[in-house]
């Protein structure tokens, strides 16, 4: 394979693992192109949108290449962006040749997730915590905590079965709500509001709303729109599993003032 | 006080774990949380009302976790994304569905825009604070090496 092959290769891949693991589309697009120009390729083009990658080198030349990746939304893993940051580094300082890199970008894609336990429990202390700062009682927050608990394992056993992300919001958001509204109904006395609100805090799109805002502000407004579509209907997914429940709860009961 | 920082900050940190952060930023991510969270209980204790609030608080999160980005060699996505998330309107949406169903079509609608609002300052908020150029927080990031 010629050299300005493989370096497409690899500045696309390292492109496409940061894309994957949450990177926004201007990093992604600036780490590309710095990569190829490491290797002293000069005449490349880039174009990243939020699920896709495209880039071409050496239009006029025997030895052209281009290259397409696909790249659905995924889970956002900052670790991850992290290191391939710090890789894109150690190659634009032309520390590495291309074999090097290609071996540690594939150390950056198998690095140990946090284990499923330390999930699990991060997700409950985050929603007692904003059980808490919403104005919830100590008590309240405990109810979180058990609500967030039960969130994190569905969405772990959701998340292996592959199911689709809206659904995943909407049993995820149902889920909390009639946890909170059993314990309600079966009189243990904690706020409604507050513990449902704090459960429903780990599944709120803010990485999307922050990422849409990013990507628009640096003027890719397509990658940006798509962003904001995803949390806009993120949104809404939590609101009809949160309202379906409800409404469920109250025909139940007869028609009781929740 | 003391309790609504430290539980700021321990509920950041939860979502650092969430996200993947790396181990070593735990803390600065919680800092940064807790400080946002700060930044929006004192503009609200000084009646600026959700809103604005969420907005200042916005501006100063992005503005911290750009320095910090600089200062410590990583993304500035890092801090942003989990210190951001103690402003998210997730209350909104809660309240703005369970008058939906309650048929309080009025109040459903004002939490609605109300949540909406919150959304747009946490945005202008968070442009502010992207506009100032990157040359100042690199100097930043030279003083964190020496």
């Amino acid at each position: 394979m010629p050299k300005s092959k493989s370096a497409l290769s690899l500045a696309i891949s390292v492109g496409e693992a940061l894309l994957k693991n949450g990177g926004e589309v201007y990093r992604v697009q600036e780490t590309v192109s710095r990569i190829l120009e490491s290797y002293g390729i000069e005449d490349y083009h880039v174009f990243v949108i939020t699920n896709g990658i495209f880039a071409t080198v050496y239009e006029q030349r025997e030895d052209a290449g281009s290259m397409v990746r696909y790249v659905p939304i995924g889970e956002v893993n900052l670790k991850r962006v992290a290191e391939i940051n710090q890789l894109s580094r150690e190659i634009c300082e032309r520390r590495l040749n291309i074999q090097e890199a290609l071996g540690k970008l594939e150390q950056c894609r198998n690095s140990p997730n946090e284990r499923k336990l330390a999930l699990v429990f991060a997700c409950g202390v985050g929603s007692a915590g904003f059980c808490y700062l919403l104005g919830g009682r100590p008590f309240d927050s405990l109810v979180s905590f058990f609500l967030g608990v039960l969130l994190e394992l569905f969405l772990l056993a959701a998340s292996r079965r592959k199911a689709s992300r809206l659904l995943m919001n909407i049993l995820g958001s149902a889920l909390v709500t009639a946890g909170s509204l059993s314990l309600y109904v079966a009189g243990a006395g904690a706020l409604l509001d507050k513990t449902i609100i704090g459960g429903i805090i780990p599944l709120v799109p803010g990485v999307a709303l922050i990422t849409a805002i990013r990507d628009l502000f640096s003027g890719d407004y397509l990658s940006g729109s798509i962003r904001l579509i995803d949390a806009l209907l993120t949104g809404m997914c939590i609101a009809i599993g949160v309202g379906g429940v409800m409404k469920l709860f109250q025909t139940l009961g007869g028609g009781v003032l929740l | 006080m003391i309790v609504q920082i430290a539980i700021s900050m321990a509920a950041t940190i939860a979502f650092a774990v969430l996200f993947h952060v790396p181990k070593s930023e735990y803390v600065l991510c919680g800092v940064n949380g807790a400080i946002g969270w700060m930044a929006y209980l004192f503009c609200i204790s000084h009646g600026t009302g959700v809103v604005i609030a969420s907005m200042w608080a916005t501006l100063v999160l992005t503005l911290i976790a750009r320095a910090l980005s600089a200062i410590r060699k990583m993304p500035s996505t890092v801090f942003l994304v989990t210190g951001i998330f103690t402003l998210v309107p997730g209350a909104g949406i809660y309240y703005t569905s369970y008058y939906l169903i309650m048929n309080d079509l009025v109040q459903s609608m004002a939490k609605g825009i109300e949540t909406f609002k919150i959304a747009g300052a946490i945005v202008l908020g968070m442009v502010f604070g992207l506009m100032l150029p990157q040359s100042w927080f690199n100097q930043l990031g030279k003083i964190g090496k020496k």
